[in-house]
């Protein structure tokens, strides 16, 4: 089990914009560089090195050294947990149920947007 | 999603990586880990199987429950009580497809054992999608040694063991992986 006062150092890091980014790019692109990782944001290097530390503390990326480069991983074993606090499976099958139709009816809802600007444009 | 979501990485290895601190002894963690024919609640109720233990050089597989399927088949690369143990990873109905590379790297620390599990895979093979399933084994191990229990998606799909049976495609039957 986490310590609340991992869970709070995890909250913490979720709370920055900026941070949560950098998750999303290291999900899709896992074991890359902190100088490539900084070309991503408008911040400077540094602002996103200390983003960095903030995530590392609260467990949520891993650096490995390799070579000369730092290379970052998203750890999502810490968010599984935030899952297991507070999800049970039957509480989870329903959850899942409910964003699945919330996604299907947003991507649709974009589509049939994206259709009548198309038209727009066309006359 | 940013503008590169796209991989650089792809046709070389992608590495995955997870980590969690686990409240016991690093002896406890790696005996858990390593046990040999015994149903593995974090391995999704498998059983690892070896000829004379766990050995650099030597195969292992992991068999479903019932002893009549392997699941996953792999050699032993490292295995250093109770630090390391690496091991390469085919799962069997990808037969064919380049195998996947998993290191499980115990440390002690304040408060216990860092337990981390990297996974090297191909990017595009039915192995690299499978992969994912990397923090399902960490928290599962994390639970079952500091509680005894495994979580509840662990136990469904132990329960759910012989029916998946019959889904298991018949090159994964346990007689087309021999251990020597």
């Amino acid at each position: 089990m986490s310590t609340e006062n991992d869970m709070t150092a995890i909250f913490h890091a979720l709370a920055h914009e900026t941070r949560r980014r950098i998750m999303d790019v290291l999900k899709v692109r896992p074991g890359i560089g902190v100088g490539e990782l900084a070309q991503e944001f408008d911040v400077t290097r540094i602002a996103v090195m200390n983003h960095l530390a903030v995530l590392e503390a609260a467990g949520l990326v891993i650096s490995q050294k390799d070579g000369r480069t730092r290379r970052l991983h998203l750890n999502t074993a810490p968010i599984q947990m935030i899952n297991d606090r507070w999800l049970d499976d039957f509480s989870s099958h329903w959850a899942r149920k409910l964003t699945g139709i919330k996604y299907a009816a947003e991507a649709a809802h974009a589509k049939s947007n994206q259709a009548k600007s198309k038209k727009r444009e066309g006359k | 999603m940013t503008k590169e979501t796209k991989s650089q990485f792809d046709g070389k290895p992608k590495t995955f990586v997870w980590k969690v601190t686990i409240n016991a002894p690093i002896e406890t963690v790696w005996n858990t880990l390593v046990k040999t024919d015994e149903v593995l609640p974090f391995f999704f109720g498998a059983v690892c199987q070896a000829q004379d233990g766990l050995k650099p050089g030597k195969n292992m597989r992991m068999a479903s429950a019932d002893g009549k399927f392997a699941i996953v088949f792999g050699e032993v690369k490292e295995f250093k009580p109770p630090y390391r143990y690496s091991h390469t990873m085919s799962f069997t109905q990808n037969e064919g497809e380049d195998p996947a590379f998993t290191t499980y790297d115990l440390k002690e620390v304040r408060g216990g054992t860092e337990f981390t599990l990297t996974t090297e895979c191909i990017p595009g093979t039915k192995t690299g999608k499978m992969v994912a399933s990397g923090s399902f084994i960490v928290d599962n191990l994390k639970l079952l040694v500091e509680t005894g229990k495994p979580n509840f998606a662990a136990k469904m799909i132990m329960a759910m063991g012989p029916l998946m049976g019959f889904m298991t495609p018949k090159i994964s039957h346990i007689e087309n992986w021999p251990l020597s």
